[in-house]
């Protein structure tokens, strides 16, 4: 039999066997990390994009460089406008350009008093970055405190996170991610020097204490939700080096008030009555068991470097992305259907060769989107109507060439013809496929959704016509290809 | 048979005009920014309430924020879009659960996008635009000639910009989602084209009949004629069976793209090789002769 010298042929079924194998885990129940997953806007849910302060951060930043050039170097600097500014009358002999760019530093002027220094785009871009990656995961701990097991997050540009939860939402998240969480232990100082009043925004209690803070909430290893006489109360334990510096603070001022302040704000100032050694404390104030609960997800968690804003926010109902999904799949039915009927009764035999292609071309589609773990989105369900379109094209292209060859007597027109068309639909479909790999590059959100699909789907419309449809095509005489008019 | 580049000038008339009259359209009529583009606050509802009804609840909400109620055509769901202002987070909260509290009224989607974030997205759409763009121009610069490159791009920004022209007309919602349709557009715009290049190519590399531009040009568009046809038709067919079948919210993205798909044709037929022969393509071919 012809039919089996042909290599297409084993090329073809080892590609609709790979197709099957890697499609059937998405029609399986347990997760797999090869399957499709739906986008919030087909499967409904909750999506936030926070943004990190970047201003804060340098700020932060310019703070410790400027710290730690002092106490490494003991050269002092002021921080001005987003420089360093370095005055030349103290010895800078130990600041060589090698310290300096180990610190990210680069010269921005240089004057006979004084020389100041930016941090180099280079370095703060990554530095940004590496502190949105942080607190991804102080973000994602969070929100998994809270039981969201099957949300998505990631890190998006130097300073966004994207945070996507799909199905129903519980309240507490947006209150969750939402709070920087600096506590802060601070001791009463009746001194105005280097001290600060803190208010209690509901109770208007104030109390003034040393500004640079004791004890920070860097050391909690643990806290939870505890009652005090009923009473929802904070209950946290210091880490050993916490411990230590808990222990000391409160031997020392057995009398004496301290304030516990989050985020710039008093939450309670007790006095202390005597020394704690355990590391461990609670914080009451007017809780209720939601608010106590969130704190203490908060305060495990650890602080977020800087503030956090919420620049998108998208809520979509089950019901739009349930009716969004039926109603897509039909029309693609229908779309499907109709296509079919109108290329098997314009080009017969040929046609039904078409549909073949349409549908491989669609398995392997899927196949790689669930091999590649993708987020198929609805703009990406039109990038696979796109993709259809540019199948049937190219069936089209194929079939008018070979007719037309055969048409003009020549030689070898089945060849002839598919060679030819297939050199215009390589061309036009790189095309397509260089441009929409930029768009994935450089896009975003329904954009990057689109792109994919689009870049899947030529890839695979380009693989199934060379092989699949050329198959039909080379075992098929050309009388009955339907071609002939 | 039809003698296509003889229609060359007419074919820039119409061209022409349609760019100015895009012009015209979009300085008179403006683009009906969505808040993608444009930051705020953005639900699809479900009501049976009428639009007036509508208006006259949120009628409550200041006036430095502008609020649009536009019901989707032939249904109960209606899409409310609220401008920015001060102190957004706690107006969203607010005004949610104020629609969450009306048995009337069902939320479907709701949607906030900071100001200072949608002109990021501004900024990266246009890059994604721009980037893409160069790639098809330098690669069709690659495999063809730089006129091919330079009449495939002007073809393809055409048909973008004309089905702008038509959003604009028909107040058509402008979102990343129709940026996505635009792209559909250029990229069927640009298949088109090449097709239409590529037979270009190969007649007039072939020896017998390779001095007549103007035959050669008809001859790639008569040849290709059928196809050009065929896959209008059948991504007419598809999308159509979309427009009726699209969930309330995006049925507008077919529609423009149908007639991206008609501009689209229309400017592969009658422009892109008359723009190949007058940028003196011709010159190209005899100097390769010589």
């Amino acid at each position: 039999m012809i039919i089996f010298k042909q290599w297409r042929l084993w090329v073809s079924l080892l590609l609709l066997i790979g197709s099957y194998i890697f499609i059937k885990p998405n029609f399986e129940s347990q997760t797999s990390d090869s399957k499709i997953n739906f986008g919030l806007d087909i499967q409904g849910g909750f999506s936030y994009l926070l943004e990190l302060n970047e201003e804060e951060y340098l700020n932060n930043l310019l703070v410790k460089t400027s710290q730690y050039i002092e106490n490494t170097y003991s050269i002092s600097s002021d921080i001005d406008n987003g420089e360093i500014v370095i005055s030349k009358n103290q010895n800078l002999d130990a600041l060589t350009n090698i310290v300096i760019q180990n610190l990210g530093l680069e010269i921005n002027e240089k004057s006979d008093k004084e020389n100041s220094y930016i941090f180099s785009k280079q370095s703060f871009n990554k530095s940004l970055s590496d502190m949105t990656l942080n607190a991804v995961e102080i973000v994602r701990s969070r929100v998994d405190f809270l039981g969201n097991k099957e949300l998505s997050i990631q890190k998006v540009g130097l300073n966004k996170i994207l945070l996507e939860i799909p199905g129903d939402l519980d309240n507490n998240v947006k209150e969750v991610i939402s709070k920087t969480a600096k506590l802060t232990l601070h001791l009463e100082k009746n001194n105005i020097v280097g001290s600060k009043t803190f208010i209690n925004e509901e109770t208007g209690e104030q109390v003034r204490v040393q500004e640079i803070p004791n004890i920070t909430g860097d050391f909690i290893q643990d806290a939870s939700l505890q009652y005090n006489q009923n009473e929802p109360v904070v209950a946290f334990s210091f880490n050993k080096e916490g411990s230590d510096l808990f222990a000391k603070m409160t031997s020392e001022n057995v009398g004496s008030r301290f304030a516990i302040v989050l985020d710039g704000s008093l939450i309670t100032a007790p006095v202390i009555r005597e020394s704690i050694t355990g590391g461990s404390g609670q914080i009451s104030g007017g809780f209720t068991n939601e608010t106590a609960n969130n704190l203490a997800i908060i305060l495990k968690s650890g602080s977020l470097p800087t503030q956090i804003k919420i620049i998108q926010e998208k809520q979509i109902g089950p019901t739009l992305g349930q009716e969004g999904v039926e109603k897509g799949v039909l029309a693609s039915i229908i779309a499907l259907i109709a296509i079919t009927l109108f290329m098997i009764i314009y080009y017969k035999i040929s046609g039904f060769f078409t549909v073949i292609t349409i549908i491989s071309c669609l398995s392997l589609l899927f196949a790689m989107m669930s091999l590649l773990n993708t987020t198929l989105t609805l703009p990406g369900v039109i990038g696979i109507v796109l993709t259809i379109g540019m199948c049937v094209d190219a069936n089209v292209l194929i079939f008018e060439r070979i007719r037309e060859n055969f048409k003009h007597n020549i030689e070898d027109p089945k060849n002839h013809g598919f060679n030819s068309a297939y050199v215009t639909i390589l061309d036009s479909n790189l095309t397509t496929l260089f441009a929409a790999i930029f768009l994935f590059a450089f896009g975003f959100g329904p954009i990057r959704g689109f792109s994919i699909s689009l870049i899947i789907g030529i890839i695979s419309s380009l693989i199934v016509t060379y092989i699949i449809l050329k198959l039909f095509i080379n075992i098929t005489s050309i009388k009955y290809l339907g071609l002939q008019r | 048979m039809i003698n296509f580049y003889s229609f060359k000038n007419k074919s820039y008339l119409v061209s022409l005009t349609l760019i100015i009259l895009t012009i015209i359209i979009i300085f008179f009529k403006g683009l009906n920014l969505g808040i993608d583009f444009k930051g705020g606050l953005n639900f699809e509802v479900k009501s049976n309430l009428t639009t007036n009804q509508l208006n006259e609840y949120f009628d409550f909400i200041d006036s430095d924020r502008e609020v649009l109620i536009k019901r989707e055509v032939g249904s109960d769901v209606f899409s409310i879009r609220i401008e920015s202002g001060d102190n957004n987070p706690v107006f969203i909260e607010e005004i949610k659960n104020l629609i969450d509290q009306n048995p009337d009224i069902e939320i479907l989607l709701s949607e906030y996008i900071e100001p200072t974030f949608s002109e990021e997205l501004i900024k990266n759409s246009i890059y994604a635009l721009a980037s893409s763009l160069l790639v098809i121009a330098v690669y069709v610069w690659i495999r063809f000639d730089w006129q091919f490159a330079v009449s495939g791009i002007f073809a393809l920004l055409h048909d973008v910009f004309v089905a702008i022209g038509f959003m604009s007309l028909f107040n058509i919602e402008f979102n990343l989602t129709m940026i996505a349709a635009l792209l559909l557009i250029a990229g069927y715009s640009i298949n088109d084209t090449i097709v239409l290049f590529d037979r270009l190519r190969s007649l007039t590399s072939n020896e017998e009949n390779k001095d007549n531009f103007e035959t050669n040009v008809n001859n790639s568009i008569k040849l290709n004629l059928r196809r050009t046809i065929l896959t209008s038709f059948t991504t007419i067919l598809a999308l159509l069976c979309l427009v009726f079948l699209a969930p309330v919210n995006l049925t507008e993205m077919p529609i423009v793209f149908i007639f991206g798909v008609l501009i689209g044709t229309f400017s592969s037929l009658f422009l892109v090789l008359g723009i190949v022969g007058d940028l003196n393509y011709e010159a190209v071919l005899k100097a390769r002769d010589s």
